[in-house]
């Protein structure tokens, strides 16, 4: 089905070069959703992932996916309430059309989930179970046991393995979007990570759907290979990111292994305490105590530490130990076995060790609600990597599973219409390639100067200390500055693997190179938002403020410096209000 | 090397990785590592520590550092582990030793250091067709799903495998048996074999009514399955859901007519004798000629014993009969 041609460059060493009507970049459930819908069509789509697609990081999702299901759904619920919900818990930076589409698909997709098997839990009558989640005012999440992601991640590989049309090409490593000189994307080029061959993959159209970017922040719930790839080949290509200053942290990471203690803790009664013993959330939300929003649980977590009240090495307790042995077992079970398993604690007996960590990325490339790009001919993206806006500035919990499946179809199907009317450019791009290999050689190159390792710490802490929960003026100029000192660095980055077979170190160099590109997009969007709305908070700027800054930040990577522009918010029927839980 | 370590409360220790390294270049080799953990630490925390401050080389897989991905699996001090699920205290106090070796999973080809080939698990996975066959109607919206609460529980207990590979490392059946199709993809097949939603049972029934004979039941896949999803068991019940299903391979054969003498002999004897369940299970000739064996290995005497009934046997009869 694939042809491979192999042609002698100007440098001598063969290129591969394989077409196919479509690339999408990343195998999680907003890549396998988009291939599946664009292969469903009749196209050939390449699936192309640093990993196989069951280790993507959809894998990690816990509690489930919200799903309003007509005649399985509270009597008094209704789609409306759902985009309301999910446009107040964003803020009001939400696309209104966009959470509209996600409230009104979100029953199909649960649906059709179930339809190629998925084994959502169930009501004693065998349909499909539904529980509560944080910021709902119905209950709408649906879930297959703690590992919901895990499920589904599966029972769309499943499904999309069995399509004749997809190629999976897993543990290939794509640095690179080729884009021609009438900004049209042609392809991208992608390392075969077994023995570090570069391909040309041409195609009329690419998905990105590369996930995250949680590597950047010193903690993180995030897996190891969410290193924002796919955010700066966009960038690289000159596709802007909308809002990257919005991250969110989760106030309940196990310490020190940052793996996230769902929210479902607390609202089973748990509590968090200092070193003193003391319910500090009763200071800082006297009314809503452990359960008041992310964000303030995340900050008074901080203050916390940051005044000598937590534990050495930086975390406060989750205490369960009050619950008893046979509520814990019944209710908690997840958080008990993840703090035995993965910090040796025994939360019977006491507290687990939490702290906040980076959670998920609002931020994203640039789409609208069909997954297009505005800026690139044929570029697409979905799932975490895209910002379709649809969290706006700060995501629901079960809205990302949500997400992922709802737009991964629709982008999809976008991605097929418009592949029946694409024509194969002519012009050559050979040479844009070569330099893509090129640049992405030239980190073994070096015969001394620093690892990636060195760099790539001082980075995640910069992030973590200056772009992280607490943001103000000062702290994301010396950001700024650390980041462009350590984007001169990488330039002399030293790779000591010359080893051709699996050389995760050259891969760990190039995912540096994105992370660093990211990471000063971010710094810049955060410092030019003089407010705090959601999850960007701004110790020098701490109000809400509609009349400058109810609008979306777009930022563009011209070489050293960061253009920003912006895009108004979508309001359909639902008025800012202030958001008060 | 190593120093005895004092187990109680071991809150921080320095710990040496002696770990399997291999490259093409290079070939096989050991290296060690020093580095100061603590009883949070886990091997996943522990490698990328290693990658980052002391050897960036070094290559091995590791992704969600939870134990949903599957992606680590290891041998750590011989065990077939996820690192991720793996803290690197507990390794130091169960072993008494604050070294701790990591070799890449048995079995599979080495590709470098930790990490291995997994192209042929992933060709098993597919062997069993691991997706769900709905009916036309269903997929045509014509028709809606139900599933029992009680066989999602059924199902979802297989369904949580994370192909990490742990149990077909482990597992010696899949070593001597090109046929055998694996513990994980078993535990897979049985999760749609028995899926009331599926469609395709005859083929799936070619697929594993054979293989599942092929498994020794030596458990050391329920050990290693760092997700408890116990593929032994997804065999045993596809054994039972398909014992009398034609035409039988060769295997299912043997184990066909093995069971039926077991349970004859319990009968008759109230308990196994050995000699007669081996002649019924493998035929007359082949008995006689697996007899020289037993007599040249000085155990003949075991094989003609002569059995008598146990005093109970009426009342095993009258339980058997479900009396």
């Amino acid at each position: 089905m694939l042809i491979f041609e192999t042609r002698e460059n100007s440098r001598g060493p063969a290129l591969d070069k394989a077409t196919y009507d479509a690339v999408v970049v990343g195998a999680g459930l907003a890549g396998l959703m988009s291939a599946y819908y664009i292969a469903k069509e009749g196209f050939k789509v390449a699936v192309i992932s640093k990993v196989f697609p069951t280790r993507s990081h959809s894998a990690a999702a816990e509690g489930g996916i919200a799903a309003y299901i007509e005649g399985n759904s509270d009597p008094n619920d209704s789609p409306d309430y759902m985009a309301y919900d999910t446009i107040k818990g964003g803020d009001y930076l939400v696309d209104q059309d966009a959470a509209e589409l996600l409230a009104y698909k979100s029953g199909e997709i649960v649906d059709l989930l179930e339809r190629w098997g998925a084994l959502f839990n169930r009501q004693p009558d065998g349909r499909i179970a539904v529980r509560y989640f944080g910021g709902q005012t119905y209950p709408r999440t649906r879930f297959v046991g703690d590992k919901t992601g895990m499920a589904l991640l599966h029972t769309v590989y499943e499904r999309a393995s069995g399509t004749d049309n997809v190629d999976f090409y897993y543990e290939w490593f794509t640095w690179d979007l080729v884009v021609d000189s009438d900004r049209r994307v042609r392809g991208v080029v992608a390392f075969d990570m077994r023995n570090m061959t570069p391909t040309f993959f041409e195609a009329r159209a690419v998905v990105m759907a590369s996930g995250g970017m949680g590597m950047l922040y010193k903690h993180s719930t995030n897996s190891y290979i969410n290193t924002g790839d796919g955010y700066a080949m966009a960038l690289r290509a000159g596709a802007a990111l909308k809002d990257p200053e919005f991250v969110q942290f989760h106030p309940t990471a196990l310490y020190p292994s940052d793996i996230l203690i769902s929210e479902a803790a607390r609202g089973e009664g748990a509590v968090l305490r200092n070193n003193k013993g003391e319910r500090f959330m009763a200071r800082y939300a006297p009314k809503k105590l452990d359960l008041a929003p992310r964000d303030i649980v995340s900050r008074s977590i901080m203050i916390e530490i940051k005044e000598g009240r937590g534990f050495p090495g930086g975390y406060v307790g989750l205490d369960l130990t009050h619950l008893g042995e046979e509520y814990i077992k019944e209710r908690l079970a997840l958080a008990y076995e993840a703090a035995l398993n993965f910090a040796g604690v025994d939360a019977m007996k006491e507290m687990i060790p939490v702290r906040p960590a980076q959670h998920y990325f609002m931020g994203g490339i640039d789409v609208d609600i069909k997954g297009r790009n505005p800026d690139l001919i044929g570029l697409f993206a979905a799932g975490e990597a895209a910002c379709v806006s649809v969290h706006g500035a700060n995501r629901l919990g079960s809205n990302s599973l949500l997400e992922t499946l709802v737009f991964g179809r629709e982008t999809g199907i976008a991605v097929a219409e418009y592949l029946k009317t694409a024509s194969w450019p002519s012009s050559d791009v050979a040479k844009d390639v070569e330099r893509s290999v090129d640049q992405a050689y030239s980190v073994v190159k070096s015969e001394s100067g620093r690892h990636f390792g060195e760099i790539l710490e001082e980075l995640r802490s910069t992030m973590w200390d200056y772009v992280g929960i607490f943001r103000n003026d000062g702290g994301l100029r010396n950001a700024l500055s650390k980041i462009d000192q350590l984007r001169g660095e990488i330039n002399k980055m030293y790779v000591t693997d010359k080893s051709k077979v699996y050389n995760t170190e050259f891969f760990n160099a190039l995912e540096l190179k994105n992370m660093l590109d990211l990471a000063l997009v971010i710094a810049h969007a955060a410092l030019n938002r003089t407010e705090s709305r959601g999850a960007h908070y701004r110790e020098d700027y701490p109000q809400r403020n509609d009349q400058e800054w109810m609008k979306h930040t777009l930022t563009y990577l011209r070489g050293k410096t960061v253009e920003i522009s912006y895009k108004p918010v979508k309001v359909t029927r639902w008025k800012p209000e202030e958001r008060v839980y | 090397m190593s120093t005895p370590v004092q187990v109680q409360d071991l809150q921080e220790a320095e710990v040496v990785f002696r770990v399997k390294r291999y490259s093409k270049e290079k070939g096989d080799y050991w290296q060690e590592y020093k580095l100061k953990v603590d009883r949070f630490t886990q091997v996943t925390e522990a490698l990328r520590r290693i990658k980052v401050k002391q050897d960036p080389s070094l290559a091995y897989r590791a992704s969600c550092h939870m134990a949903v991905c599957g992606s680590c699996g290891m041998k750590i001090n011989g065990e077939p582990r996820l690192a991720c699920k793996t803290l690197v205290l507990d390794v130091v106090k169960k072993f008494g030793t604050n070294v701790i070796t990591l070799e890449p999973m048995d079995r599979f080809p080495i590709v470098k250091d930790l990490v291995v080939d997994m192209t042929e698990f992933y060709d098993r996975m597919e062997r069993v067709k691991p997706r769900l066959y709905p009916s036309k109607e269903v997929l045509e919206y014509k028709a809606e799903h139900r599933l029992k609460p009680e066989d999602q529980r059924l199902l979802w207990k297989f369904a949580q495998c994370i192909w990490c590979g742990l149990c077909v490392s482990a597992c010696p059946a899949v070593k001597e048996d090109p046929l055998f199709l694996g513990p994980a993809a078993h535990a897979k097949g049985f999760r749609f074999l028995r899926d009331p939603r599926d469609t395709i049972t005859e083929e799936r029934v070619k697929v594993l009514a054979d293989s599942a004979w092929r498994c020794t039941y030596c458990y050391m896949c329920y050990h290693v399955c760092p997700r408890d999803i116990e593929p032994v068991t997804a065999i045993k019940k596809t054994r039972a859901l398909l014992k009398s299903v034609k035409p039988m391979g060769p295997a299912q054969e043997v184990g066909h007519k093995h069971s039926e003498a077991v349970y004859e002999s319990i009968y008759t004897y109230g308990k196994i004798n050995e000699g007669v369940v081996y002649v019924k299970t493998y035929g007359l000739i082949r008995s006689l000629v697996d007899m020289t064996y037993a007599f040249r290995a000085g155990k003949a005497k075991y094989a003609l014993e002569k059995v008598e009934p146990v005093k109970e046997v009426e009342q095993v009869r009258e339980l058997m009969r479900g009396e």
